[in-house]
């Protein structure tokens, strides 16, 4: 049996699986790969309500506008700064929790724990942002607090230093997302065999040893997996939060690729400059996300594809 | 063999999906032909028309929900699905555009020059000249000054004065809380340091209100859209009503920039000094718009600088609660004795505000009638004043008033204003401008009646203006003076042009340094203002502030 063949037979057996990822199939074609064809937008001084034809074609003049401007490369580095915190610190409180919550004998005090810990998932970021801001105002709680145990003599402008900003916005992701991301790994937790910590346990192994041994190394598929899939997402460093956070004194530090494009791109009507940052950031995306799964493969892990 | 049928089916697929593209183009353009096409008959057949409004948030309607959207649907049969924006305008104006899914009419608010870029608009001279009667009698003398380019007009500002009339309760400027002005018997300040010093001396003698510290002074310069109630003070104390980023000489009509200038150093500085008295809130730069209200009405603040339309939510519930002494008053401070103040703004026209009907809108001459059936007087009494009888009374000289505070509250109380319709209708149509005197006398809207003004003083109202010697809070500003081309903010600029890159960016720069610099010891205050400067001076200043001098020049030869 030649190739071809051998992939319908197996075609035709598995149809029903077949016809069932076919809707999810074409969903992504229309609306992941047809609007690829968006990107044209980028060599052109595009214009609205003009037909493709009558678009004035403007070569890379628009990159060339985007890398010529000091404003993108500090918008580039708190994107990546960003970014970066929010998967490092997001992987490690995550992973952490799971490993903790499993640990816990008492039902109801896990239950509750993880309750409160995904609650602030499901409040918009406006909301969260509100909070937040209430929070740290020169009469909030946390300046009422460091004041009440003399660490600050007088109420710290928390939202007004451009330097704390960074630290500020990874706290709130991940105090916002801590405990959704936790369910995956508790998830995964489950699906170790309860005989290897039986084993363990008669051979003599502590809690710490336990963990150590057998639940990290039962969780690293699902780990590499999702930091390969995160990595893919590098210069994905939202955009609510920081927009509603942000404020003219922390400017430097708070402003992201997609504040960027927002203010220059569609602010002005420049959907090209938009579209070339837009494209910008698939490029680095799809780089880092082949390089990470490449180095998966080389090590023989588990990966993507 | 099977490549060759793939690619087929492939081709075919794309091919189809093609031809229903362009298919949907041709048709939505044939229906708007046909749409004029039957034209001409005085349909009053039920239709509903969809309207989307690029303007400050409010819910989702549909007009005949509303009595006076009820009474205008009786009379032409239009009803309206009114929608605001939720979230961010650029956005959505974006998306709008990209997609080409555009409502019937459009309220632009701040979006105006990327709809018209995107030709959302469609020419509305035929039609006018066809059914607008009244629309003609209206926006007739204002043509000029909102003809597009291509010589056509395509949509309605909302500023065509008829005749001009003040506003007697006009309050914008530099709040100060009630109860400092009477602590010190009323005193008569005009200038900023009179101001400030006023503020200190009060809150030396009170540093807390119920338990919490005085907050001397506040603005609103923390959310990202907010920024020139900082920057525009500068202007305000120089003599110069709003003209945007700019001020313009009154004599050669040059326009020069409000950014670095000697005013915005003056102002900035004088924020420096108060701060390191302790009386700035450093707040001010980082909070946003509930925290900035609900500040305002907590009693702790004794001064701030807002337009009244940024505080009314404040001002209103600050009205209920029913403390006078806690209520603010606006009032005119300059820099200097001898300048005199331009608060209130000179009749002008704003010319890049405006509702118009889109491309994709199903009938033009429905809608257009429905305009010019609007503009008649009588239904320009109804959506400013209501019903006779219902929302307003007519006493024996043919005053407009209000009989009692059932008709006052109809107004006034947001959640019946909003039932009646006037939250709906009052503004973002087609309509006569704010100013305007109606045929018999009265004012246009209650806002611009005396009686009215008056009607609903308190006690403290009443108490406040006598030791000030006037009737009305408007009566504390100067007359404006005549600029024929005000206001300049509302000079369009082109999309992606370098004067928009300019202002971008120095706004930017502002938002970045003018905060610091004011929170910074006044040590460094001048080392701070020359790095602001140096920064400022790498931007191509010139070619906006000659942009602007040539339309403010075209504007006043009449060129609008």
């Amino acid at each position: 049996m030649n190739k071809t063949s051998l992939f319908f037979s197996r075609l035709i057996q598995q149809r029903t699986l077949a016809l069932m990822c076919l809707p999810f199939v074409i969903w992504a074609f229309v609306f992941k790969y047809l609007p690829i064809w968006g990107w044209t937008m980028a060599f052109q001084n595009y214009k609205p309500a003009r037909s493709f034809s009558e678009q004035e074609w403007a070569g890379l003049k628009h990159f060339r506008i985007l890398f010529e401007d000091s404003t993108f490369y500090r918008v580039l580095r708190n994107t990546l700064v960003m970014s970066s915190l929010q998967l490092v610190l997001g992987f490690v409180t995550a992973i952490t929790l799971a490993l903790l919550l499993n640990e816990l004998k008492n039902i109801i005090f896990k239950r509750v724990v993880q309750t409160v810990s995904y609650l602030p998932h499901f409040i918009s970021w406006v909301v969260a942002s509100s909070i937040v801001l209430t929070v740290l105002s020169p009469d909030g709680v946390i300046n009422l607090l460091l004041m009440k145990l003399h660490l600050l003599d007088k109420p710290e402008l928390w939202m007004g230093k451009g330097n704390y900003f960074w630290g500020i916005l990874a706290g709130t992701q991940v105090w916002k997302d801590v405990g959704w991301n936790t369910i995956i790994y508790l998830a995964a937790i489950t699906s170790i065999d309860p005989a290897q910590y039986e084993a363990a346990e008669i051979d003599g192994a502590s809690r710490f040893q336990r963990i150590l041994n057998i639940t990290l190394p039962g969780l690293k598929p699902v780990i590499i997996i999702l930091l390969i899939m995160n990595l893919g997402n590098i210069l994905e460093s939202g955009f609510e939060p920081q927009y509603l956070l942000g404020n003219g004194m922390n400017l430097e530090y708070s402003e992201n690729l997609d504040i960027f494009v927002l203010k220059y791109g569609l602010g002005m009507g420049s959907f090209s400059l938009g579209t070339a940052a837009g494209i910008f950031k698939t490029v680095v995306s799809f780089i880092f996300l082949f390089s990470a799964n490449h180095i998966a493969k080389r090590m023989g892990e588990s990966r993507l594809f | 063999m099977f490549k060759s049928k793939i690619l087929t089916a492939g081709l075919a697929l794309v091919l189809a999906a093609t031809l229903t593209g362009c298919g949907n183009g041709s048709h939505s353009s044939g229906s708007a032909a046909n749409g004029s096409a039957a034209a001409g008959s005085g349909d009053t057949s039920a239709v509903t028309y969809k309207y989307f409004s690029f303007g400050g948030p409010k819910k989702q309607v549909l007009g005949s929900e509303t009595t006076i959207g009820k009474e205008l649907q009786k009379q032409t049969g239009v009803d309206w699905n009114i929608e605001y924006l939720v979230g961010d305008g650029d956005t959505k104006a974006g998306v709008m555009i990209a997609s080409g899914d555009y409502p019937d009419i459009i309220d632009s608010s701040g979006q105006m020059a990327k709809l018209m870029d995107a030709g959302a608009f469609i020419p509305l001279d035929d039609l006018i000249e066809k059914y607008g009667p009244n629309i003609k009698r209206v926006y007739g003398p204002y043509y000029e000054k909102f003809r597009q380019k291509d010589g056509k007009l395509y949509f309605f500002p909302y500023g065509a004065n008829i005749g001009y009339l003040s506003e007697p309760n006009f309050q914008t400027g530099f709040y100060i809380q009630r109860s400092v002005l009477k602590e010190f018997n009323y005193p008569k300040i005009k200038t900023l340091d009179e101001y400030f010093d006023l503020i200190k001396k009060y809150k030396e003698k009170h540093p807390q209100v119920d338990g919490k510290d005085t907050i001397g002074f506040a603005t609103f310069a923390g959310e990202q859209g907010s920024f020139y109630t900082l920057q525009n003070p500068a202007m305000h104390l120089a003599g110069s009503p709003n003209d945007g980023s700019t001020i313009v000489d009154m004599k050669t009509h040059e326009a020069k920039l409000v950014a670095g200038s000697e005013y915005q150093k003056r102002w900035i500085g004088k924020l420096n000094e108060a701060n390191a008295e302790g009386l700035v809130d450093p707040e001010s730069f980082t909070m946003n718009r509930d925290q900035y209200l609900a500040k305002l009405t907590s009693g702790r603040v004794l001064g701030y600088f807002s337009y009244s339309w940024q505080v009314g939510d404040a001002t209103n519930n600050l009205k209920k609660a029913g403390n006078d002494d806690k209520r603010y008053v606006a009032l005119p401070i300059v820099f200097d004795k001898e300048i005199k103040d331009q608060y209130i703004d000179p009749p002008g026209f704003v010319n890049n505000y405006g509702i118009g009907i889109t491309v994709k809108a199903k009938d033009p001459v429905r809608i257009i009638k429905y305009f010019d059936n609007l503009l008649k007087e009588e239904n320009q009494i109804l959506v400013q004043w209501g019903i006779k009888d219902q929302s307003y009374a007519v006493d024996e000289n043919g005053r407009y008033t209000y009989a009692n505070d059932e008709q006052r509250q109809i107004h006034e109380d947001p959640e019946k204003s909003m039932k009646f319709g006037f939250d709906y209708f009052n503004y973002s149509w087609p309509r006569y401008g704010n100013s305007s005197v109606l045929q018999d006398g009265n004012a246009y809207g209650p806002g611009s009646q005396p009686e009215v003004a008056t009607f609903g003083y308190t006690d403290g109202d009443k108490q406040l203006l006598a030791a000030y010697g006037v009737k009305t809070f408007s009566e504390l500003f100067s007359n404006p003076d005549e600029r024929p081309w005000f206001p300049a903010w509302s000079i369009a600029l082109e999309q992606g042009s370098p004067e928009q890159m300019f202002i971008t960016k120095a706004d930017d720069l502002q938002r970045n340094h003018l905060p610091s610099m004011i929170l910074d010891t006044p040590a460094n205050f001048s080392k701070n203002w020359d790095d602001y400067m140096n920064q400022l001076n790498k931007l191509d200043k010139k070619t906006y502030e000659d942009f602007i001098t040539k339309k403010v020049q075209d504007r006043v030869a009449g060129k609008w």
